[in-house]
């Protein structure tokens, strides 16, 4: 039987770029105020960037609930006996704590490996879009974790961030409180360090911001895969596609945008880059 | 619970539980922020300790209805007060059990009244309130609370939220009202407590008491930047800190007013609260006797506690060793004018040495500067082509791994500093800055000295003249001219960003007018105008 691979929305993976692989997602949920929406099921990104931007309300998310995930276990057991969960960074929200939980809950025969990506994003997408890639073709669960184990130190995801507003007011701005403050418009290039977000460099422009972004990418020697992402600005995300795309025009990128959930923090105009190394 | 309008007694309790539980786990977090009054490190534990008090009351409280509870609560704060945090925070609840007395359940508008008067209870403890720590954040979210209520909401979720994001927006803003806070970089660790609370009561109202049991409060991040000290200022303070005296005083008609006029001048931090047969009394004294001797005079003393601040302190920076984060290269730069220094202090300089033009530092200055900072690998910016050479004299003087980054002007220093990568080493670091300088180019302008010819053009003293990368290249009698006939040597078309400094010798407004005029021209361009303070130059202006 097939290992099914299980993540949560943070991964960014949609039906439109999944190419097809069986992925299952285990949607956050985000609150603006008493309002609650499933991240990308009841509000879509667009709708929530919008609002995000023309609100004066500032929005927080939870991770899902043990009972979310045990559903989710129960149903995928009926069609296969192992289960692959690959979480976002347990050091930006429960959902590991969740996917943990749930184990014990549930009803079904069936083994389930949880691994904490320590990342996010399409750092996390990547990963999970490739380990769904070899479950497909037949690879097992005890190989399956080890096949994640060594991509994860592979898989690098930089950030380019508008403001770092969101993020100080969501609290999970981490290693990147320095940066806080600045007394001239700077914004931070960001990334996720041992799980945690952790300031790269600062740039006064976006232009400034997707030529760093270009740099970071091109210097790997080995490309496996690689991703682009926007929060609100698709235009400014294609440029840096269009360039990636003369660079690599063997290699194809990944489309997507960033999840309510990390825009509750990157707010936006923020333009994402993450680079899966060859090995 | 959800959709909460109103809450009775029951849930009242619980959601002071949950805002109990909620700030012990952020306890020692909030005990790291503290620095004022006294960098003692116990604000956090002091506030849980205070809160622990009240819950042990409000499980006894004789009936459940909220009027119950909430004096339960109050003389629970009032008999477990703890520190000068726990003190005032005893107020706020005392404040708020006072205005709910009667009242079988509560609503939105009953919550933000009794904020209000929970603000009032915690100014009034106090001879002499300081803004900037937890009497700014009751102040704040209870003005909140009381909009919401005015402009028609009902409901306590609704109120409790304004509060909340009220009591966040305050708490980030303490450093902007308290300067130590400001120095130390941290916030109010009281307000930070308050806020926790809160935020704690809000989860509860939210329904979320199980989930939290997963999550960890987040400590506000400071909306304003910390200053980097100028290097000479940095010595340690040697004034005592003295005794931190509490005590409960139990008597007949005790008068706390009076109580506290008659202790103002005996100490520091004093809170004198509680009504005519129950006082508790903070204060930080150099002689406790003197108090004790006069409070045994009223009546009895119960819960006394006198702990030596200076021990604490000693075991407070100890504990901040610990926690601060590790400054594996630091950065010194030698800039003039307060404007200036708090740019290069908010992008990351570690310390600054005062100079510029016409008052080079000595290498003695850079190298203090240098060895002021705790890492063992710093990156100098001299900022000034004159210092350059002063600056390069240092590396053979210390054992400390030293690179010169030789900026010639600020707005080179100011791109050199925001190349830094924090991931990479001194050296791959000295590498980058170096790169990101000539992106930069720097105009400057300022007043002739003596009467010249240079550059085929006649100049006479006290003339505006305009420099281009240290290159004088326009000259004229209105300051604001030459900088736009200086700026017009540039290909603007083909740039995105001007970052314009002003010095002491101009105006904010005539600054803003020549901003307006750049955006004109060249409608593509930011234009970014920050006070830089420094002298002799009326403009400093990096086009990148």
């Amino acid at each position: 039987m097939t290992v099914r691979i299980v993540t949560d929305s943070l991964s960014d993976i949609t039906d439109e770029n999944s190419g097809g692989v069986d992925i299952t997602i285990v949607p956050l949920t985000v609150l603006f105020g008493r309002e609650t929406y499933i991240d990308r099921v009841t509000i879509t990104t667009e709708e929530f960037y919008r609002r995000l931007t023309t609100q004066n309300i500032l929005p927080s998310t939870t991770q899902p609930t043990p009972q979310a995930f045990a559903d989710v276990y129960n149903r995928l057991a009926e069609e296969t006996d192992e289960i692959l969960v690959i979480t976002l960074s347990s050091k930006l929200s429960g959902t590991y704590q969740s996917a943990m939980g749930a184990i014990e809950m549930m009803e079904k025969q069936c083994r389930v490996e949880v691994i904490d990506s320590e990342t996010v994003a399409m750092g996390l997408g990547l990963v999970v879009l490739a380990a769904a890639r070899a479950a497909q073709e037949g690879m097992k669960l005890d190989e399956l974790v080890h096949f994640v184990h060594q991509a994860l130190p592979r898989t690098h995801f930089i950030v380019y961030f508008d403001t770092l507003k969101y993020l100080a007011k969501g609290g999970r701005i981490g290693k990147a409180q320095g940066m806080l403050g600045a007394m001239l418009s700077v914004k931070p290039i960001l990334t996720i360090k041992e799980g945690e977000i952790s300031p790269v460099t600062r740039v006064r422009s976006q232009a400034a911001g997707i030529e760093y972004l270009y740099n970071f990418v091109t210097s790997f020697q080995h490309i496996e895969a690689l991703a682009v992402e926007h929060s609100t600005q698709p235009e400014a995300a294609e440029r840096l596609v269009d360039r990636l795309s003369a660079s690599f025009p063997d290699k194809p990128i990944v489309r997507s945008i960033v999840s309510p959930v990390l825009g509750v923090h990157a707010g936006p105009n923020a333009i994402a880059a993450t680079v899966l190394e060859g090995t | 619970m959800k959709q909460n309008e109103v809450i009775t007694g029951q849930d009242f309790r619980e959601m002071f539980a949950c805002a109990t539980a909620w700030l012990e786990k952020s306890a020692s977090d909030i005990d790291a922020l503290n620095v004022f009054p006294v960098p003692d490190g116990d604000t956090g534990t002091n506030m849980l300790l205070t809160m622990h008090s009240c819950m042990e009351e409000a499980y006894r409280a004789p009936d459940n209805s909220t009027s119950a509870i909430a004096q339960a609560i109050g003389k629970g704060a009032l008999m477990g007060a703890r520190g000068n945090s726990g003190v005032i925070l005893s107020q706020i609840l005392r404040g708020l059990a006072q205005d709910m007395a009667g009242k079988e359940s509560l609503t939105g508008a009953d919550f933000a009244s009794a904020l209000e008067e929970a603000s009032r209870m915690a100014y009034k403890g106090l001879s002499n309130p300081v803004e900037g720590t937890i009497l700014t954040v009751i102040k704040d979210a209870a003005s909140a609370a009381q909009k919401l209520v005015s402009e028609g909401e009902t409901s306590l979720i609704s109120v409790m939220e304004a509060a909340v994001n009220a009591a966040n927006e305050s708490v980030a803003n303490t450093p902007a009202l308290l300067p130590i806070l400001k120095e130390s970089g941290v916030v109010d660790a009281g307000g930070q407590g308050l806020y926790t609370l809160l935020e704690g009561a809000l989860h509860y109202l939210r329904g979320e008491a199980e989930q939290i049991q997963f999550r960890k409060p987040q400590m506000v991040a400071s909306s304003v930047p910390m200053t980097a000290r100028p290097s000479e200022m940095i010595a340690a303070d040697e004034v005592p800190f003295g005794y931190c005296t509490e005590f409960m005083l139990k008597g007949q008609k005790l008068k706390p007013d009076k109580v506290r006029t008659k202790l103002e001048k005996k100490g520091e931090s004093l809170i004198v609260v509680g009504d005519d047969t129950t006082v508790r009394i903070h204060i930080h004294t150099l002689d406790p006797g003197d108090i004790i001797h006069y409070a045994a005079s009223l009546g009895t003393m119960h819960q006394i506690s006198i702990r030596n601040m200076d021990e604490q302190h000693r075991d407070f920076l100890e504990m901040q060793k610990d926690k601060a984060p590790a400054v594996d290269i630091a950065i010194v730069a030698v800039v003039s004018g307060n404007g200036l220094a708090e740019v290069f202090s908010s992008l990351g300089v570690t310390a600054i040495v005062p100079g510029g033009q016409t008052m080079n530092p000595s290498t003695k200055d850079i190298l203090h500067a240098i060895e002021s900072t705790v890492s063992d690998k710093v990156i100098v910016l001299p900022n000034n082509k004159n210092i350059v050479l002063t600056a390069e004299q240092v590396t053979s003087l210390t054992n400390k791994d030293i690179e010169i980054v030789a900026t010639e002007t600020i707005p080179q220093g100011v791109a050199a500093l925001l190349a830094f990568d924090f991931e990479a080493d001194l050296t791959t670091n000295a590498r980058l800055m170096r790169q990101a300088m000539p992106a930069v180019r720097s105009v400057e302008i300022t007043r002739a000295v003596r009467s010249t010819k240079i550059n085929g053009m006649k100049i006479k003293r006290k003339q505006a003249i305009g420099l281009l990368d240290g290159e004088l290249v326009t000259v004229g009698d209105d300051t604001n001219s030459v900088l736009c006939d200086t700026l017009a040597k540039l290909d603007l078309d083909n740039k995105e960003i001007v970052t314009i400094y002003f010095g002491t010798d101009t105006e904010q407004t005539e600054a803003e007018q020549a901003s307006i005029a750049i955006r004109e021209q060249h409608p593509q361009l930011q234009v970014e105008v920050i006070r830089g303070d420094q002298p002799h130059y009326h403009y400093i202006v990096s086009v990148e």
